[in-house]
């Protein structure tokens, strides 16, 4: 075979292979959620059925109430976790202060403490908050884990950001709102997209937190998958493993653009 | 700047990381503190309100604890050292292929976007002894039944958790790698090859030692996670000995709440060893980038 | 975008906390409750919401019980039913005993709880009773099911409500005649390497197969295990049936190295062929998983000959309940005839009241629904029935099979 058509060739098999790997997880769960008798030693399954998804739509099945549930409480941790971790970004990556590494330290506990230890103490606190069992608590809660994360990568950013930017253009006039439209935050949007993504997605897969502060009342996705799976019913928690992974999957191809160049 | 103004800006930063801190030190500071007293039997369920140490030396005692470290160390370890060598090979094989490189890196970028949990419950059909790939392989040839395969989930290594993990991080590792690779100054390259390195050479003398900092920093993240992992093991991984996290979860859903301040002195154990491995590398290694990129979820 | 998202969110807010609220219930103390009349009860309890803490590990179930359920109890008593799905019982009544220490507010009416979580519950002070007795259902329920919970008294904290009897499955195209006593049981494993096992402990289940082990020993039998723990007959029925079960490990599922965590596993090892027998304690659960197309529709069901471990799960109320008259009303319209037989039709099991105790119209209602194929009779079921024991034969028991032969 020729240079370039062998080329060609191991080009499409490389494709090829990486697509099975990326996306083979992603098909199971499609024939599983859709099969009916799927025993040993078949590839696919003898008989297909809409029955998982049916149970999923269900009214009696909890699962948009969770699902909404876990979308709300996502995109509140989202915006909060950026509007917190915004100021505290540019303060570490423009600021010279004192406790500019104690701050650095205590960004990193939340990441480097086991969530099963953050839980056991965080149940304690919110059992003092009362916040307990009620889907704000859990809300709350989230930003423990988000907030670093939407930080570090704001601090990222600002990093690479020229405040002379900023300080021509007070010199050219502008108050100091229309330099915070115009040019900071056009400069950043892509920073701060990444870092509401991210808090989304960690809020949105969260299991033990949700567990510990939300008692079993708030019932969230990760919580009915773990529950589907550990139950024994294979189809209808591979059908809600895809209603879970949709959003997280969107979110992340929306923002991977910037992933490279910020 | 006069007094006054260096005063004023000290207010303006104190006031710009005031909530970061009080989410971090004030929601979980408070609660590993409350945590540490509940361990030490001060406070809370099944504590005798004086401080005592027993509780610890009670998880330090413990076979099943001593059970449950090794296999986390072992799971982690591994799960990192293999994604991390898969990740940044496949992110430098990627810089020399042309064509369909950015379909290929479209495509990687994917399993970043699905939750762990997601992974673990599919990699149960996976991976079962009469699983998917088990089918694949008795389709050709390989095993005659069930029984032939090697146990990949409910065992004694980890194995399917280990696997679980890397099809996770291998991407992860692979986009860090990526991105550090493409922020390279090629001249360094170019100077290496005048004067005539090899490839491998290049490799191992010019190119990883620019990359390392921030690799090593993304697979210690990685290795920091898998450690403390509760999801994926206790879809996976065989009920004894369990992986650390899973272990302390039972143990403090136990019903016998006189079980409960050692359950969280487990838990507190855990944490220590995890911020005494991430101090061991600060130590060991001379700058901590400052923008790395955890994407761990 | 950053600005509308908080807006979205608030009108999602204002609608669940409009959903969320209805009649507040008044405080009820269970004394009021028994002196009370019952249908001054339920007035008082029409227009509350009551919420139910109960396991949710099967999609059937959970629909049933939001669906049909609810719209019963809504149009008969006023009651908005709302249900908590709960992965474990044992997290529930561990929530309730931190909510007692820490002194947190409570959230839940009703708990579908049974032996070793009721007594901790009982232990930990964490019930709101006694009620049973004031329910007029419960005069339905047999004395012996009513007085005790795995040797626990249940003083009126609990009232009965399912009953369960464990069964064993099997394939008949794979297994044409299964064992039927604990010996031919043992024999069927030397013959047959690697095709049997059960959940490790501390899974229900699996727990309830080992206690079959420790009851059918040769020299002890069943009936010296009713009745409140005894050291002797403990040490004599555990070492035998732990040398059992150290015996035929080498012949489990992979030479007893690892055993399934949950049923769930073992239904899937099960089903997929990698073992012949799976067991549960819900005797229509092998018909639930055919009707599914989770097993294969050659799949029965049998019990040992020695007799098989029945016994009832309850419902009771949490110390800080929010509307403990409105679960007293909920409970007992859960433990009447109606409900027992709507979730006879709907996921199978077994009736938890004598056939004998029903009303007539009942009765033939009972009759006539058919029987599934792969469901044992009650008659067959009630001919092998044995009570479980006092819990503490489960904890050491427990206790010692985690020594001896987990940890080997």
């Amino acid at each position: 075979m020729p240079p370039v058509e062998r080329q060609s060739l191991r080009a499409v098999l490389a494709v090829a292979a990486t697509a099975a790997l990326a996306l083979g997880p992603l098909a199971l769960m499609g024939v599983t959620s859709a099969g009916r008798q799927w025993f040993w030693p078949d590839l696919l399954p003898q008989a297909w059925s809409p029955r998982a998804w049916a149970a999923l739509a269900a009214p009696g099945a909890g699962i948009g109430g969770a699902f909404v549930r876990s979308a709300v409480v996502a995109s509140l941790v989202s915006v909060a976790a950026v509007v917190i971790g915004f100021p505290a970004a540019r303060a570490l990556a423009l600021h010279r202060f004192r406790g500019r590494g104690p701050l650095m330290l205590a960004l990193l506990l939340p990441v480097l403490t086991p969530p099963i230890a953050a839980a056991m103490g965080l149940h304690t606190v919110f059992l003092w908050l009362g916040l307990t069992d009620t889907w704000m608590g859990v809300a709350i809660v989230h930003l423990v884990p988000a907030v670093p994360y939407a930080t570090l990568m704001l601090a990222g950013s600002f990093a690479r950001f020229d405040t002379d930017l900023e300080w021509q253009a007070r010199t050219l006039g502008a108050s100091p709102r229309t330099v915070w439209l115009r040019v900071t935050l056009p400069a950043l949007a892509p920073g701060i997209a990444v870092a509401a993504a991210f808090a989304f997605v960690i809020s949105w897969s969260q299991y033990l937190l949700t567990l510990f502060i939300g008692g079993g009342q708030v019932q969230t996705l990760p919580l009915l998958v773990v529950g589907f799976v550990r139950g024994g019913d294979d189809a209808v928690a591979a059908a809600l493993s895809l209603v879970f992974i949709a959003p997280t999957l969107v979110i992340f191809g929306s923002v991977a653009r910037f992933l490279r160049s910020y | 700047m006069s007094g006054d103004d260096a005063e004023r800006a000290r207010w303006r930063v104190r006031l710009m990381v005031a909530p970061a801190l009080i989410v971090i030190v004030g929601l979980l500071g408070t609660g590993l503190v409350a945590a540490l007293a509940q361990s030490l039997g001060l406070y809370g369920a099944g504590a005798g309100g004086t401080l005592t140490a027993e509780h610890y030396a009670r998880v330090l005692a413990d076979p099943e604890f001593r059970a449950s470290l090794a296999l986390t160390l072992w799971v982690a370890t591994a799960s990192t050292a293999i994604s991390t060598a898969l990740g940044v090979g496949l992110a430098l094989a990627l810089r020399r292929i042309v064509t369909g490189r950015r379909v290929m890196y479209a495509l990687l970028q994917v399993p970043l976007g699905v939750p762990h949990l997601a992974i673990a419950a599919v990699f149960l059909t996976l991976l079962a002894p009469s699983g998917w790939l088990a089918r694949v392989a008795h389709v050709a040839g390989l095993v005659a039944g069930p029984a032939d395969v090697p146990a990949l989930v409910y065992d004694r290594w980890g194995l399917g958790i280990i696997l679980a993990y890397i099809a996770k991080e291998v991407p992860f590792l692979a986009v860090v790698a990526t991105a550090l690779l493409v922020r390279l100054d090629a001249g360094h390259d170019a100077v290496a090859r005048t004067l005539g390195a090899s490839p491998w050479q290049r490799l191992r003398l010019v190119t990883w030692p620019l990359i390392a900092p921030g690799v090593v920093s993304a697979a210690l993240m990685v290795f920091a996670f898998v450690f403390a992992a509760f999801e994926t093991p206790f879809l996976l991984g065989r009920p004894y000995p369990a992986m650390l996290a899973v272990v302390a979860q039972q143990r403090y859903l136990s019903l016998d709440l006189a079980d409960r301040p050692a359950a969280v002195a487990f838990a507190l154990i855990m944490t220590a060893l995890s911020g005494l491995i991430v101090w061991a590398y600060q130590r060991g290694s001379a700058a901590c980038a400052g923008d790395e990129r955890p994407m761990v979820f | 975008m950053i600005h509308r998202t908080p807006w979205y969110a608030a009108a999602l807010l204002a609608t669940l906390a409009a959903c969320e609220s209805r009649a507040v219930p008044p405080p009820l103390a269970p004394a009021a409750l028994a002196a009370a009349p019952w249908t001054e009860v339920e007035r008082q309890a029409r227009g509350t919401t009551v919420t139910m803490a109960m396991w949710a590990g099967d999609e059937a179930r959970n629909r049933f019980f939001r669906d049909a359920v609810a719209r019963t109890v809504e149009q008969q008593l006023g009651l908005a039913l709302r249900i908590v799905p709960v992965a474990d019982v044992a997290d529930i009544v561990n929530k309730l005993l931190t909510e007692r220490t820490a002194g947190a507010r409570g959230s839940i009416d009703v708990l579908w709880v049974n032996g070793e979580n009721f007594r901790t519950a009982r232990q930990g002070d964490v019930l709101w009773g006694p009620f049973a007795d004031a329910l007029p259902n419960s005069r339905l329920y047999a004395d012996d099911a009513r007085a005790t919970d795995f040797g626990t008294p249940t003083e009126g904290y609990e009232a009965p409500w399912e009953a369960a009897q464990f069964v064993f499955a099997y394939d008949t195209r794979r297994v044409s005649e299964p064992p039927r006593t604990l010996a031919a049981l043992e024999d069927w494993m030397a013959h047959h390497p690697g095709r049997f096992t059960y959940p490790a402990i501390p899974d229900f289940t699996g727990s309830a197969f080992i206690r079959h082990v420790l009851f059918h020993q040769p020299g002890v039998g069943a009936q010296r295990f009713a009745g409140p723990f005894d050291e002797q007959v403990y040490a004599t029925g555990s070492a035998g049936a732990l040398a059992w079960l150290r015996r035929v490990r080498p012949s489990l599922w992979r030479r007893g190295e690892t055993y399934p965590a949950t049923p769930a596993d073992l239904n899937r090892l099960f089903a997929n062929g990698e073992v012949d027998f799976t067991m549960s304690y819900g005797p229509g659960f092998a018909s639930e998983r055919i009707a599914r197309g989770e097993f294969p529709d050659t799949t029965r069901t049998f019990v040992l000959d020695e007799g098989t471990i029945a016994n009832y799960s309850f419902l009771a109320i949490p110390f800080d309940a929010p509307n403990p008259g409105g679960a007293a009303v909920l409970i007992n319209a859960l433990l009447s005839p109606q409900h027992a037989l709507d979730k006879l039709v709907a996921l199978g099991g077994i009736l938890p009241i004598a056939p004998d105790r029903l009303s007539a119209s009942d009765r033939a209602r009972y009759l006539a629904i058919p029987a599934a194929a792969a469901t044992l009779s009650f008659e067959v079921l009630a001919a092998h029935r044995i009570p479980e024991a006092d819990v503490h034969y489960l904890l050491q028991f427990e206790r010692d099979w985690r020594r001896e032969v987990l940890q080997q």
